[in-house]
């Protein structure tokens, strides 16, 4: 109904093979997009530095998990600990008197570097042993973390973070705060849509459907699972970093738990694995969905149509949630990505139901 | 040759006074690439993507060619036979014959190769111009089969033959490299070859299929297509810049009229499909301007649509079956003169964005301002369907005889049965005998080689288009069929019984008809139902049936046909109404010898295998029972007694009075 194909027509490959050739997709980008740019003059204080900011860098953080657990196809249960490398050494760097802009690097190398050592693992084992194996990533680092008072600053102790300039621009304000987030999740995004269309995304999809027979056509696993995992872990870190500078400004180790690495893995499976849209869905889906439930039923319970304890209504909403995650690994196993696909195509080849040529 | 053609250049000269001797197509290419060089003049589609020639492209390519085909030793007034798919390599080609004052001389692709031979004997080929291997090879085939003449050949698609060339045979890309290094020696000869045509020079040389004996030569001349194109634009037939899709066969008139003639003229950008097999996939992807199809086509398009909304999800289904029959219903009170109220238009808009809009950019067809069908009779349904989703569908008429330009609808005042009114500068006069006849400046100036045809068909001036027809009072001009079929009744009235018979099939329940009536007093038809559509009718209305002549005869199924032939007779004069008819029993069978294989019918045939029941028709009986001979595969031949009904028609006045 909305999408009109006809007349679109390319004199040359590459734009045949461009991220949006539709007009009505790119409609709906400069839509979205300029609503994100307005979004700090269109929303309070209150939705945008807690709903639409934690959005976006959880968006990211699941964007760095989709790439490795997605395209590349290995799991990856203590994506938390990657964030936390990242955070600390971001930290620890810019009160060092590095610039935010080097510490921010500094933070993905040091993710990077340590999290292909831990996906060095990969290249033995599988499935859940690597899961193992991840799960073993995440206890080391937040042992470490806890343990060395140089890290963390003692065993109970908060790690403020320091006051930073991003390319001149003071990371003060709520906006400034909010504009650097969406800066690196559009990075990220634009990142990944085209690691997807190059040769290094192909080889990642190659060695996820087969790592042998990825050996056999001449892609090397080795290299492309470490690769994966080396840049998969340098989104991560930086994710890491920006999520302490802008949105928690002050860290401690419980923040990087292994549930936080759960909720990541959901976010992923969620929204759909491997989707770009998906992460941002899947993102959405389990970091606000709680919130809505929590006040709809603090709402409810206020004008007295729940007669429940304080108590249930803290744990209704994660019930309703673990039901929702449920449902949707259930009906539709490639994720909320997989639910706008379908709903595009429906509109795409209205009023059919498929391709008529 | 040569002389020949002098002797005939003079009296052409008188018999065109208004051309002007340096309109030619030539010229106009030559305008085009100087003030209009970075404009994209062709299209291609090569592996998916959109291959680009501007007109500066387009006038380089033709030179290099011309100068090739010269130096592979091309006269003036050589014949040169091109076959193939549209290709650019074919239309450059065409053009760079015509700067030589050569013709180019067009055949349609699937021509088996003893039509070929004849044609290229006949017209003396020495060189052909063609697409790829398969045609090489059929051309190859004539050559042994003891054609010497042919002693260049030239392929576009150098796959199979690279290598291997056969003898006189080159590259299109050869070609063009040779002619580059002649272009580069002599540095005169660009503007040598590009001022040596003139508008009394035979731009083409097609042929009228000749729906009576063999095919005939038609050359058009500059001027034939220039004065048509510009007649056609001068009646808002064609725009500038017009968008247009280069499908149909290179051999038809239209085509060249269309991808070279109008678009020299008009500066239209052709483009041309990957493949015959990727034209509708194509077609999406460029998005027309302009688009013709024959009728049959249309309807193909048609049904495509209904057989994907069958399949489609319910809602769509449902919102599909709302609209689609709003709109055909606003378009047939449309053209029978009444507006639409606020509110339909309002609701048609809805219909636009929600079903019209979406239906035509499944087509390709969402930027098309001007739609053309021509060649038959189109069915009331697929018109009325077009029309209804807002393309501005209208049907024209024209034979190879006067470049397919002779008359169209205009924008405002389209109906079914007219085929328009004549183009400005078109006179057509109707003969006595019903003859349509024509005379402008597009008509063309004799057969080729063939005095005796051209005297037939060109009398004072006037050419005898071979099909009959009247003029409407406002000027309409309608085509009834060709002028060999028309019969008499006994009060004189002239009819073409194929043009009521194939009216009455476009209804779905009918799928044969015999109209009767020479020499009789009224019209009559044997009808001959359409088993799966009238069956599916029958079943929805609960009518129990058995076998075909069961279903022929249930007086439902009577009552069914009624309607449709009454429907029939309120655009048919008053003296030839159907009056009655009857169903038969059984289909047309080729294998009684009632039908050709292609389903045409016999009449003497079947005069004489149904002749009691055309007694019965004009008898005034309203029942007989028929002696049905009935042939088997085995070739023996039995009979069977069938009871059948003949029923009356109303006429719709008398209806009223009583």
């Amino acid at each position: 109904m909305f999408y009109r194909l006809s007349g679109i027509k390319h004199t040359r490959y590459v734009s045949a093979r461009a991220l949006w050739p539709i007009p009505a997709d790119r409609r709906i980008l400069y839509v979205l997009g300029a609503l994100a740019l307005l979004a700090p003059v269109l929303l309070s204080d209150l939705y945008l530095t807690s709903y639409m900011l934690p959005w976006l860098i959880w968006t990211a953080a699941a964007l760095s998990l989709t790439l490795l657990m997605g395209m590349a196809g290995q799991l990856h249960f203590g994506f938390a600990a990657v964030l936390a490398i990242g955070a600390y050494t971001s930290i620890h760097l810019t009160r060092a008197g590095v610039p935010f802009e080097l510490a921010l690097l500094g933070a993905g190398l040091s993710s990077a570097v340590i999290g292909s050592a831990f996906g060095a693992a990969a290249l033995r084992v599988k499935g859940l042993y690597l899961v193992m194996a991840t799960l073993s990533m995440q206890y080391l680092v937040e042992w470490v973390i806890v343990n060395v008072p140089a890290i963390s600053g003692g065993a109970q102790a908060t790690l403020n973070t320091p006051d930073v300039r991003f390319l001149f621009v003071p990371l003060q304000s709520d906006a400034s705060l909010y504009y650097m987030a969406l800066l690196w999740t559009v990075v990220v995004t634009l990142l990944l849509l085209n690691i997807r269309r190059s040769s290094f995304g192909r080889a990642l999809v190659a060695v996820r459907d087969k790592d042998f027979a990825a050996a056999v056509i001449g892609v090397n696993p080795v290299r492309f699972k470490l690769l994966a995992f080396f840049v998969s872990s340098f989104l991560g870190g930086v994710t890491g970093a920006i999520l302490a500078f802008c949105y928690y400004q002050a860290v401690t180790p419980e923040q990087f738990g292994f549930n936080v690495s759960i909720q990541l893995v959901a976010m992923v499976l969620v929204g759909g694995l491997g989707s770009v849209i998906g992460a941002y869905l899947g993102a959405g889906f389990v970091l606000l969905l709680p919130i809505l439930l929590t006040n709809l039923l603090a709402g409810a319970a206020q004008i007295d149509w729940l007669p429940i304890s304080f108590n249930l209504i803290a744990h209704i909403p994660l019930m309703v949630y673990g039901a929702l995650i449920i449902g949707v690994i259930l009906f539709e196993p490639l994720g909320l990505a997989k639910i706008y696909d379908n709903l595009r195509k429906y509109f795409l080849v209205w009023p059919f139901r498929h391709t008529q040529s | 040759m040569q002389p020949e053609r002098r002797q005939q250049d003079d009296p052409q000269q008188n018999l065109h006074p208004g051309w002007r001797e340096e309109d030619h197509l030539i010229r106009l290419l030559v305008d085009n690439a100087r003030d209009h060089g970075d404009e994209v003049a062709l299209r291609e589609r090569d592996r998916g993507i959109w291959k680009e020639y501007t007109w500066r492209d387009y006038l380089e390519q033709v030179m290099d060619m011309a100068a090739g085909l010269e130096a592979c030793g091309v006269a003036p007034g050589d014949r040169i036979l091109v076959i193939g798919d549209n290709r650019p390599a074919l239309y450059l080609g065409m053009v760079a014959a015509v700067a030589l004052r050569a013709i180019p001389s067009p055949a349609y692709p699937d021509t088996p190769p003893d039509e070929i031979r004849r044609q290229m004997e006949a017209e003396a080929i020495r060189c052909a111009l063609v697409e790829d291997q398969e045609q090489v090879d059929k051309l190859l085939g004539i050559r042994a089969q003891g054609y010497d003449g042919l002693k260049t050949l030239l392929f576009d698609d150098p796959r199979g033959l690279e290598g291997q060339e056969p003898e006189g045979g080159m590259s299109v890309a050869d070609l063009r490299a040779r002619g580059r290094s002649c272009r580069y020696h002599r540095p005169g000869l660009d503007a040598d070859l590009q001022s040596r045509a003139r508008v009394h020079d035979t731009a083409v040389l097609l042929h009228s299929s000749g729906t009576t004996g063999a095919p005939k030569g038609v050359p058009i001349k500059h001027g034939h297509i220039l004065s048509g194109v510009r007649n056609a634009a001068a009646a808002g037939y064609f725009q500038e810049g017009e968008e247009h899709m280069a499908y149909l066969p290179m051999a038809w008139v239209g085509d060249f009229i269309f991808s070279i003639g109008a678009a020299l003229a008009l500066r239209f950008t052709v483009n041309i499909p990957e493949k015959q097999e990727t034209a509708l996939h194509d077609l999406r992807e460029i998005a027309p301007t302009l688009y013709f199809s024959s009728p049959r086509a249309w309807s193909n398009m048609l049904t495509r649509i209904q057989v994907g909304i069958n399949e489609s999800s319910p809602l769509k289904r449902r919102l599909y079956q709302h609209f689609m029959p709003f709109a055909v219903e606003l378009e047939r009170r449309r053209l029978e003169g009444s507006a639409p109220t606020a509110l339909e238009r309002l609701w048609r808009r809805v219909g636009e964005v929600m079903i019209y809009g979406p239906v035509k950019d499944h087509l390709g067809l969402g930027r098309v301002q001007r739609a053309y069908t021509a060649g038959e009779a189109m069915g009331e349904d697929v018109f009325l369907f077009f029309r209804a989703l807002g393309l501005n569908l209208r049907q024209f008429y024209g034979q190879t005889e006067n470049c397919a330009l002779c008359a169209a609808q205009d924008p405002d005042s389209v109906s079914l049965h007219t085929a328009g009114r004549p183009f400005p500068g078109v006179e057509v006069r109707i003969q006595e005998d019903g003859e349509i006849l024509v005379r402008s400046e597009n008509v063309f100036d004799g057969y080729f080689d063939n005095p005796k045809a051209t005297a037939e068909t060109l009398q004072d001036g006037w050419m005898h288009t071979g099909d009959a027809g009247y003029l409407e009072d406002d000027g309409q001009l309608v085509v009834l069929g060709r002028v060999s079929e028309v019969v008499y009744t006994a009060a004189g009235e002239r009819f073409i019984p194929t043009y009521v018979e194939n009216r009455l099939k476009f209804s779905q329940y009918i799928k044969d008809a015999c109209i009767l009536g020479q020499g009789r007093d009224h019209l009559a038809a044997m009808i001959v139902i359409d088993l799966e559509a009238t069956g599916h009718w029958a079943e929805e209305q609960g009518v129990a049936y058995t076998s075909f002549s069961d279903l022929s005869q249930k007086p439902e199924v009577y009552e069914l046909v009624r309607g449709e032939i009454a429907h029939v007779n309120a655009v048919l004069p008053q003296g030839l109404k159907i009056r009655r008819f009857v169903n038969l029993h059984k289909e047309f069978d080729p294998d009684d010898g009632e039908v050709t294989r292609t389903r045409k019918l016999r009449r003497k045939v079947i005069d004489q295998h149904y002749a009691p029941i055309i007694e019965a028709l004009y008898d005034g009986r309203t029942a007989l029972e028929f002696e049905a001979r009935i042939s088997y595969e085995s070739g023996e031949s039995g009979t069977l007694k069938r009871h059948l009904a003949v029923a009356d028609i109303p006429l719709a006045h008398a209806a009223k009075e009583a």
